[in-house]
């Protein structure tokens, strides 16, 4: 009984194993060739622009709180309209596990992982990027979000109550019912 | 009996005048319920509408109904809930209505990671916006170098109005307009002129008051190193807690501590500690003015040493182990050493000392008769706090000064020569309102009372009532721990041992007999005699730009140390953080950055004053007895080491006891015709604090000030040691034949505070 019931199966195995002989190889050969990635691959995280061309960073240090090894340092600065901006922003991608909670803590979606993942170099110490290897100059994944049009803080171009879902400035003088 | 009352079951322990939220968050259950007008300083207001619980009530008649815990007194047997779906109703919908017109801008925030706001919105799980109208703005006003507004954060809590004007009796910051257009600010865009402003950062549960000097070098709190600490910058000795990161201080905040500071802290403790981060601050080794390396220095210094013609300075700007070391190692080569840079100020250390045990602050704040004589508020600004409380509290206040101080706005002014405050102070003795009050307490600026003074202040609380107090204060963090130093009238010594060319260098520990220290006339007149200074600092004075030897030391939250405050209070302050170069600009330090493991990223900062006297003592061959004396001297002094989160212990009144016998020191006589000096003293000045940019631009202008009727535009002051021109300042309400100078002047002019002063008036063209 067990007997035939092993033959069965091996035939089944058989049947499974000759059906694929049509297709074609599902490896490819990398590196030669490139992969095709899914467009939520969590390759190495870069920083990313906002619609209008700036850095879309604030410096606001969740993703080097989120941060699960501890691979993100920043320092914040300010510009001359008190925007807020990182004056360093270095990565250790030798600590990096490309976990996305960078991504995922990112208020302003400046931090996006991209879909490269196998990069090397000679020594440790090249690969702790900086900020001008991590900024890029496209949106990434959100084209049209700009975080300071949303938050009501005041910029160059932008004064209080021009902010969008914003009414204008009252006048807190205003005894007026 | 131990008092409870029952909350969700759980039994809370109160006292008797405490409310529900104030016993609740005692008890550790502030969790079940969020506030936000209630602050343990400010009390309760019951404008937030947060705080609800449920009362049950014990008869049957009545139905249990929802409360708020900030306006409810404990009392015993109550039967409270929160877990109940009418309480959370109310804390989820309040919630909601408090953030319908936030601009839900926290990653821009300095507020987010320690706001309030935000751990509540948590706490009360509101975390989507149903409404999505458009929000109510505001235009912000610019609050001086200080304090960041963006009214936009608001929740009209009124936390920062009731801190401002009822606590701090600000008058230039108060809240405006009506309905939901409620706007907190000054009237005008403007510094706030409070010497508490910075508190508003604190006391402001959201984001609308930050922290405007944290903002340009910004680290979240959560990144922040932070330790226990001391503030340097005056004898209050208020518990502080500096924040680092990367090396460098960003901010100082204000730790808890019963009897001085339980809430709050002066804008010269808060902004003060910039002088850690000036530019000018003195991090590397310089020998004749140029940068060299430690043991070149060390050997050229010890060298020096060995001649056997040096003398030691000490300073009550350091800590008690620092001129310990300093003590020790002048006592090992025979050399003799002063803590003081002027007799004057040693026996007025010495008076200070012999005084009894001063009143805590929070004894400040219950007293009901209060007498301060001098600018209190200039020199110990967060001792005018604590008289202020007293005022609330319905104290009786009369000042005692010869200029119209912020307090003596607030109180009976008596216009008073300050070389007639011996007298007077005599003359409280037979005061009956002082003798009939219940808690009557004397403060003063220990300058302008001088050792006179003080002397007098000492005979007088030995004839008033048993429940009378006294304290006087002083702006160098330390005056008592130098004051163990000043018994046999060692700066006279010293400067006669300079005068009589038995020594030519003088190894100065954060001393500045050059520049602004009192009696720095007298040390510039000595000064050809001079080969050369050593000087042991870490800030950038004029001993160390004039002295032929500069070793840096670490700044006060950089190391441990002892500080002895105005009561005698012996605290412990620990190291914060060490000093690195700051990471701001990655480039440059990319090439140092270590290839393997064990690697020294950043140079080290300096490191401490017993160091570099260890160092010292080392290439002289007298490690062993300078240890040994260092160890029996602090054996001595503070055999009991305590722990930087204590609240500290008062030195033995034994150890104090022996300054009583100082020779009384006599006042100069001052005729009616002589002009007479006063010390004027600016709430933000110090010579730590003189380093810190932001604040010392708020610092008013540099003058003679002097009663309004003289019209001279400038005037010639002459004194035994310089002349000194200077604009005049006309103020009303000053005492007429008194001229207020600031520390600099009276160094500069070799007088002191009380004594007679030749001027001449300049006639306008």
């Amino acid at each position: 009984m067990s007997a035939y019931r092993s033959f069965v199966q091996l035939g089944l195995g058989l049947w499974t194993t000759l059906r694929q002989i049509g297709r074609g190889a599902s490896t490819i050969s990398y590196p030669e060739e490139a992969l095709k990635l899914p467009p939520r691959w969590r390759g190495r995280p870069a920083l990313t622009r906002d619609p209008d061309g700036d850095e879309r960073c604030v410096a606001c240090q969740l993703c080097s709180a989120v941060c699960p090894t501890r691979c993100i340092e920043l320092q914040a600065g300010e510009r001359e309209d008190e925007r807020r901006y990182p004056v360093s922003f270095r990565i250790n991608f030798s600590r990096c596990i490309y976990c996305g909670f960078c991504e995922e803590a990112c208020p302003t979606l400046a931090i996006q992982l991209l879909d490269e993942f196998a990069f090397s170099t000679e020594h440790h110490q090249d690969f702790i990027y900086e900020k001008e290897a991590l900024l890029i100059d496209g949106t990434g994944k959100h084209p049209h979000y700009n975080f300071y049009r949303h938050a009501g803080v005041a910029l160059h171009d932008k004064d209080k109550g021009q902010g969008s879902n914003e009414s204008p400035p009252v006048n807190g003088r205003s005894n007026l019912p | 009996m131990k008092r409870v009352f029952y909350l969700d079951g759980q039994t809370v322990p109160f006292t008797s005048g405490q409310n529900v939220l104030e016993a609740a968050i005692a008890a550790g259950m502030a969790r079940q319920i969020p506030y936000f007008c209630y602050h343990p300083a400010l009390g309760s207001l019951g404008a937030c509408r947060q705080c609800a619980v449920k009362i049950y009530p014990h008869d049957d008649k009545h139905p249990p109904r929802v409360t708020m815990a900030c306006l409810l007194p404990a009392s015993d047997n109550l039967q409270l809930a929160t877990v109940d779906k009418e309480v959370h109703t109310e804390h989820r919908e309040i919630i909601e209505l408090l953030m319908l017109n936030h601009p839900l801008d926290c990653p821009v925030c300095d507020e987010g990671g320690q706001c309030h706001l935000q751990d509540m919105t948590v706490q009360t799980g509101h975390a989507v916006r149903r409404y999505s109208g458009p929000k109510r703005t505001y235009h912000d006003q610019d609050l001086g170098p200080l304090v960041y507004q963006e009214m936009n954060r608001c929740i009209t809590c009124y936390r920062c109005v009731r801190f401002y004007q009822d606590t701090a009796q600000g008058d230039d910051f108060g809240v405006f307009g009506s309905r939901d257009r409620v706007y907190f600010g000054r009237l005008e865009d403007g510094p706030l002129e409070s010497p508490f402003s910075g508190n508003l950062v604190e006391v402001c549960p959201t984001g609308v008051f930050t922290d405007k000097v944290f903002r340009h070098d910004y680290a979240r709190v959560w990144d922040l190193q932070q330790g226990p600490s001391v503030c340097p910058h005056c004898a209050v000795g208020c518990n502080t807690m500096p924040g680092a990161r990367l090396g460098t201080l960003r901010r100082v905040r204000a730790r808890h501590h019963p009897e001085i500071n339980p809430h709050f802290l002066c804008d010269r403790g808060r902004y003060g500690f910039r002088y850690v981060t000036a530019a000018e601050r003195p991090v590397q080794a310089r020998l004749h003015g140029a940068r060299s390396r430690q043991d070149v220095v060390l050997r050229q210094v010890a060298m020096r040493l060995q001649e056997g013609r040096s003398g030691f300075l000490g300073s009550p700007r350091e800590d008690v182990q620092s001129n310990l070391a300093l003590f020790a190692l002048a006592d090992c080569l025979h050399a003799p050493f002063a803590a003081l840079s002027s007799p004057w100020m040693e026996a007025l250390a010495q008076q200070c000392m012999a005084l009894p045990q001063a009143p805590t602050l929070s004894d400040v704040e219950t007293a009901d008769h209060l007498i301060v004589m001098g600018d209190l508020g200039g020199v110990a600004p967060m001792a005018e706090l604590a008289v202020r409380q007293a005022l609330r509290n319905g104290a009786q206040l009369t000042v005692l000064a010869s200029q119209p101080t912020p307090l003596a706005e607030a109180g009976d002014y008596r216009p008073t020569r300050p070389s007639a405050l011996p007298d007077l102070i005599t003359g409280l003795a037979e005061d009956v309102c002082l003798q009939g009050s219940r808690r009557p307490v004397i403060l003063a600026a220990a300058e302008t009372l001088g050792p006179a003074g003080v002397h007098a202040l000492r005979k007088t609380l030995a004839r008033l009532p048993a429940n009378a107090r006294a304290g006087v204060f002083q702006n160098s963090p330390n005056l008592f721990g130098a004051a163990y130093f000043a018994v046999d009238g060692h700066t006279a010594r010293l400067q006669h041992a300079l005068r009589q060319r038995q020594i030519d260098h003088l190894l100065c520990l954060a001393a500045d007999p050059l520049g602004s220290d009192w009696g720095a006339g007298t040390w510039r007149s000595l000064v050809p005699g001079l080969q050369g200074a050593t000087v042991l600092d870490m800030v950038d004075t004029d001993t160390v730009r004039a002295a032929e030897a500069v070793l840096p030391t670490a700044a006060f939250p950089e190391r441990d140390g002892f500080f002895i405050n105005y009561e005698g209070r012996i605290q412990a302050f620990a190291q914060v953080y060490r000093r690195e170069a700051p990471v701001l600009h990655p480039q440059e330090n990319v090439n140092s950055f270590p290839a393997a493991a064990g690697g020294q990223m950043h140079p080290l900062g300096p490191p401490t004053p017993q160091y570099w006297l260890g160092r010292l003592a080392e290439l002289l061959d007298i490690v062993k007895p300078w240890q040994e004396r260092l160890a029996f001297y602090q054996h001595f002094l503070c055999p009991i080491s305590p722990h930087p989160d204590s609240p500290g212990v008062l030195l033995d009144d034994a150890l104090r006891a022996r300054f009583e016998i100082a020779a009384a020191p006599a006042a100069a006589p001052v005729g009616t015709e002589d002009w007479e000096l006063d010390l004027f003293h600016w709430y933000g000045g110090e010579t730590l604090a003189d380093a810190a940019a932001e604040l010392q631009s708020l610092a008013p202008a540099r003058g003679l000030r002097v009663s309004a009727d003289i019209s001279a535009p400038f005037a010639t002051l002459s004194g035994p040691c310089g002349r000194l021109r200077l604009p005049v300042i006309p103020i009303v309400g000053m005492v007429a034949g008194v001229v207020a100078l600031d520390q600099e002047g009276f160094a500069e002019l070799g007088l002191y505070p009380g004594e007679a002063v030749q001027i001449q008036w300049e006639v306008a063209s």
